[in-house]
């Protein structure tokens, strides 16, 4: 029974990391319909950044936070102006992808050009003390907990941002019909342009909390990019809640195929749930009830 | 009229490859890449990609080396110049490279070879074109065992170290052995030695476990660990990895013998990466390198290494590139004022001699022994230091 | 002049000087040659499959390696000679692409192209632990091939297959993409819901295309295992795919002759950025945006803009940057193209065709 409770328990705790990268996929998604390639190397610049501020230049914890999610937002910005606004004039998707798989390439090239002579895997100090915290006799690292405590956060902030506020159902009109937007008057790229913003900032955040669990290094990207799609599919790509959710559960199927399948399994569970989910339920748990054809 | 073009066209082609044929070819491959002023050396290894550590990392400690050489005069007056070759960590970049350095470069030698499957994959073609080549990176016991002619490592082998791994638990009277592994061709070249020498040694491993080199999590690997009651792992894994299953196990209060390799052996930032207090009491880990880079004896590499490259920290990537091209430029020496393919190689084979970084002496045996670095070091913490065990 | 410039007449030239290198080129440029000559096929496979059909499938890395696995394996565990090896791997090949037709039934856009990545590292994943057959991780080496009688080496052997296949590959591509079967791709492409109602079975043309693409990937892995003598999983990663996606986009998309040209430039570029020490990553990542961008016709519109007698029918070219007050305030001329408001259908983004600039 403590060997279940572990597993759910760290399923979770690595699920809200998922769940974090996840929100910014489905964010993007929601307002663009397209996919960033490129946002796991969002997570990656964002912890260079702030390792940049706090450890190299030792400037204080929080303004090195508050700088590093400032220039990813800019960073999404310019993926926005780089990749997304020339070519969704065009309406051509293909390209969009091709341009993010490209982006994601230099991206990660120009990291190792930066940071790549720092040693293998950088360390970032944590927030809060690194001790572990005993919950009903279950362990849990306590920077697992503020990253889940920050995924509900922004979770609970970006439902309330799309019900309730003018630029948030700004965003959501757009992305329901870009034209018939366009029509009534929204600026639509500047909607696109602030999600791309607002995406890269999550993705940021969630890197400066988790790095000193997750280390620092230019190929973090990839595979924290496909378990967070995983999460995103699995959750129906276009809800929030579906995204936070999806992130426990492939959290926690990954910590059950680890636990009872084979360790093997860890690493494959995201590619091949991605793989039924599309094939069998390609509108995910929390989806639209159709697809769009896109 | 329309005829016509095929013909021209193979006029055009016919001719253009005439020039090409006209070129002659090189004379004598015994000296190739020597000239009065300089030594050409080749090197391969990814400059990006997950694994640029092993490639463009190592070059760079090679360079300082050489820049240490030409600034006190070269190698009887000929300045050393280092080559790269950029291999994607890919068997057909690896053979492409050493095709370019051999027959289009023409370089003397080469020193280098990052990963295992590109290097290994590489292995006929070196034989071929006869080049020697000291390898610097690459751990995988076929690239020199059985001995090629021209093929010398100065790093420890995976056999070396996996064999290592197993007695020193052993040693310290581990009964339960356990084993969590990454599964890239890194480190499979090490798993097969290890399981075949604990056959040898008639040891059951408890548990065999795999931790993937991106994990963010070893819960289920530590829980099984502890589940099995294991005295010590041994560790294949990278230090991210490394650091997740540590850090995961201290978590749920298990701390056996863990026991490291060459990959984690920069003991001060493996201590950083598992980032929890007093992790470290019952890890001990393999060197390659005598020193670590912060201590005093390698001040003057971490000088010049910020002088060439002033974006880097010295690191045990550079600190292999430096101990190999010591080896290379002392083979060089050996080989006289007219050093040929031959000469360089003679001197390999006899080569004997104790270098800045490495842990042991660089002992080499033509057709017997080309693996020459047997003795791997060992570290650990004693009351708060990292101390080399004897 | 003109003679020497005509399409037909480069491509003649262009093979001529493939065929003639083992001669006059020294070791290194050969083999290069030979890279050459597999990304020619590999891009030309992977243009059926995007540039014609439009299904944006990220395994074709993956078709390559399944290729390159079940000829080596199959001499390996076997003992099978390379000339049975070979087509038995290229029918595994062929296999696993139909297969992902499938999905590529259901899903299009991103949701294809994603779970086609996710079958790409599933791939790689069984590579690297399936050992028993695969022998994991540490890659294999496969017997040496034996081409007797015939006198020649087994570098030279298989670099005049490899010339032979590319040169049949392309003409097969450049007859199939003028033949119904290119028009029927080409009309999945520019819209689904218009081509079915033209008569066209998805399920057939879909298949064929991922079956095309899975056999032109399987035989340049075929080649691939005989070339290195070496087969491991590190060259079928993520880098191998962006490299297919390059030559594709720089050749041209939907231009036959332009994949030609793609690998070409492809390989070449891959040397030239070696020698200049840049970083592959970045040239190649930044290749695929600068050309998608501003080019997204590849090198071939250059050709086509200079030289006379390159036109291809079929290839596609999509219309001219629309304003943003265009976009709104026109009504669009092209119902199919036009997304609605339950369908809005970026990626099928349809243009005036036939306008080629050359």
């Amino acid at each position: 029974m403590e060997y279940l409770s572990y597993l759910v328990a760290t399923g979770i705790s690595t699920g809200a990391l998922y769940a974090l990268v996840a929100l910014g996929i489905v964010v993007i998604y929601k307002a663009t319909e397209v996919v960033n390639f490129a946002h796991g190397e969002m997570f990656m610049l964002g912890g260079f950044f702030a390792f940049t501020f706090h450890v190299m230049l030792g400037w204080p914890y929080l303004p090195s936070f508050a700088l590093a999610v400032a220039l990813a937002f800019a960073v999404g910005v310019a993926v926005d102006r780089i990749a997304f606004r020339p070519l969704m004039q065009r309406r051509t998707l293909v390209s969009v992808l091709l341009v993010m798989i490209g982006l994601s390439f230099v991206l990660k090239g120009v990291a190792r050009w930066i940071w790549g002579g720092k040693g293998d895997y950088l360390t970032f100090p944590p927030l809060i003390s690194p001790e572990p915290l005993s919950f009903a006799g279950i362990m849990v690292m306590s920077q697992q907990l503020v990253v889940l405590g920050a995924a509900c956060a922004v979770m609970i902030v970006f439902a309330l941002f799309f019900k309730l506020t003018r630029a948030g159902r700004f965003m959501q009109a757009t992305a329901d019909n870009p034209k018939a937007a366009k029509l009534v008057g929204l600026r639509t790229d500047r909607v696109y342009m602030y999600t791309f913003g607002v995406g890269s900032a999550v993705a940021a955040a969630a890197a400066v909390l988790m790095a000193p669990l997750t280390l620092l290094y230019p190929d973090i990207g990839f595979m924290l990019f496909v378990k967070a799609f995983a999460a995103a599919v699995l959750g129906g790509l276009t809800s929030i809640p579906g995204a936070v959710v999806g992130g426990f559960l492939i959290g926690i199927i990954e910590q059950l195929a680890a636990g009872y399948l084979h360790t093997a399994m860890q690493e494959v569970a995201a590619f091949i749930v991605i793989m039924i989910v599309m094939i069998f339920i390609p509108t995910g748990l929390f989806g639209l009830g159709r697809i769009r054809k896109v | 009229m329309r005829r016509r073009y095929p013909v021209a066209a193979i006029a055009a082609a016919l001719a253009f490859g005439a020039g090409l044929a006209a070129v002659p070819a090189s004379a004598d491959t015994q000296t190739q890449g020597v000239t009065d002023r300089e030594i050409r050396i080749g090197a391969f290894g990814p400059f990006g990609g997950p694994v640029y550590l092993y490639g463009k990392l190592v070059m760079n400690g090679v360079e300082a080396v050489f820049d240490k050489v030409n600034s006190e005069g070269g190698v009887h007056g000929r300045n050393v110049v280092l080559v790269r070759e950029d291999d994607n960590c890919k068997p057909e970049g690896a053979i492409a490279a050493v095709k370019k350095l051999a027959y289009d470069q023409k370089v003397f030698a080469i020193i280098g070879g990052a990963c295992s499957n590109a290097t290994l994959a590489s292995v006929p073609e070196l034989e071929k074109s006869g080049i020697p080549m000291v390898v610097n990176s690459a751990v995988a016991d076929g690239i020199t065992d059985p001995p090629k002619k021209n093929i010398y490592t100065a790093q420890l082998t995976s056999g070396v170290e996996s064999r290592a791994q197993i007695d020193f638990a052993l040693a310290q009277g581990a009964k339960k052995l356990a084993v969590v592994r990454m599964t890239d061709a890194w480190a499979m070249a090490r798993y097969n030695p290890l399981t075949a020498y604990a056959k040898e040694k008639g040891i059951e491993f408890v548990e065999n476990l795999e931790l993937g080199v991106d994990a963010n999590d070893a819960t289920p690997q530590a829980l099984k660990l502890r589940g099995a009651g294991v005295d010590a792992v041994i560790m294949i894994l990278y230090p991210k990895p490394g650091a997740v299953l540590i850090r995961d196990s201290l978590k749920i209060g298990s701390n056996p013998l863990w026991v490291g390799q060459t990959a984690i052996n920069d003991f001060v930032a493996f201590e950083k990466q598992v980032g929890v207090p007093d992790a470290l009491t019952n890890f001990v880990t393999i060197t390659a390198t005598a020193y670590q880079p912060g201590d005093p004896e390698v001040k003057g590499w971490t000088d010049r290494v910020k002088k060439l490259f002033p974006n880097d920290e010295l690191s045990v990537f550079n600190m292999n590139g430096i101990g190999s091209a010591q080896v290379l430029v002392e083979a060089l020496r050996k080989a006289g004022p007219n050093p040929t393919r031959d000469g360089f190689l003679a001197a390999m084979g006899e080569m004997d001699m104790e270098v800045d970084v490495y842990a042991g002496p660089i002992k080499c045996s033509a057709g017997k022994s080309h693996q020459c670095n047997q003795h791997p070091g060992w570290l650990a913490l004693e009351d708060g230091k990292v101390v080399r065990l004897q | 002049m003109r003679v020497l410039i005509g399409k037909r007449a480069f491509l003649f030239a262009l093979f001529v000087l493939l065929f003639v290198i083992p001669w006059v080129a020294n070791e290194y440029q050969t083999f290069v040659a030979n890279l050459i000559l597999l990304y020619v096929i590999l891009s030309l496979g992977l243009n059926l499959l995007i540039g014609f059909a439009g299904q944006l499938a990220l395994a074709n890395a993956a078709m390559y390696g399944i290729g390159a696995y079940g000829t080596g394996l199959l001499m390996t565990h076997f003992g099978l000679p390379y000339w049975i090896s070979a087509p038995g791997g290229v029918a595994i090949a062929v296999i696993s692409g139909t297969l992902l037709a499938l999905p590529a039934l259901r899903l299009s856009g991103i949701y294809l192209a994603l779970a086609t990545l996710a079958f790409a590292q599933f791939t790689f994943w069984l590579m690297t632990h399936w050992t028993p057959v695969t022998f994991g991780a540490g890659g294999f080496i496969p017997p040496p091939i034996d081409f007797s009688p015939l006198p020649v080496t087994q570098e030279t052997g298989i670099y005049y297959l490899s010339w032979a296949a590319a040169l049949l590959l392309y003409v097969a591509a450049k007859h199939a993409m003028e033949s119904p079967v290119g028009r029927a791709f080409v009309a999945i492409r520019d819209g689904e819901v218009a081509a079915q109602a033209l008569g066209i079975d998805l399920l057939k043309y879909k298949s064929l295309a991922f079956a095309m693409s899975g056999f032109y990937a399987g035989v340049a892995g075929a080649l691939y295992s005989g070339l290195l003598g070496f087969v491991g999983p590190e060259s079928f990663d993520l880098l191998q795919m962006v490299l297919h996606k390059a030559a594709v986009v720089l050749g041209g998309m939907g231009s036959v002759v332009g994949s030609l040209i793609g690998g070409v430039l492809l390989t070449v570029l891959v040397e030239v950025t070696k020698e200049f020490k840049f970083s592959i990553e970045i040239a190649f990542g930044g290749l695929l945006i600068v050309f998608v961008l501003f080019q997204p016709n590849g090198v071939i519109v250059f050709v086509r803009r200079l030289l006379p007698g390159w036109t291809e029918r079929l290839h596609y070219v999509p219309p001219d940057k629309e304003s943003e007050e265009d976009l709104a305030a026109a009504p669009d001329p092209d119902p199919d193209a036009a997304p609605g408001p339950e369908e809005p259908t970026r990626a099928a983004a349809a243009g005036p065709r036939g306008g080629d600039p050359g």
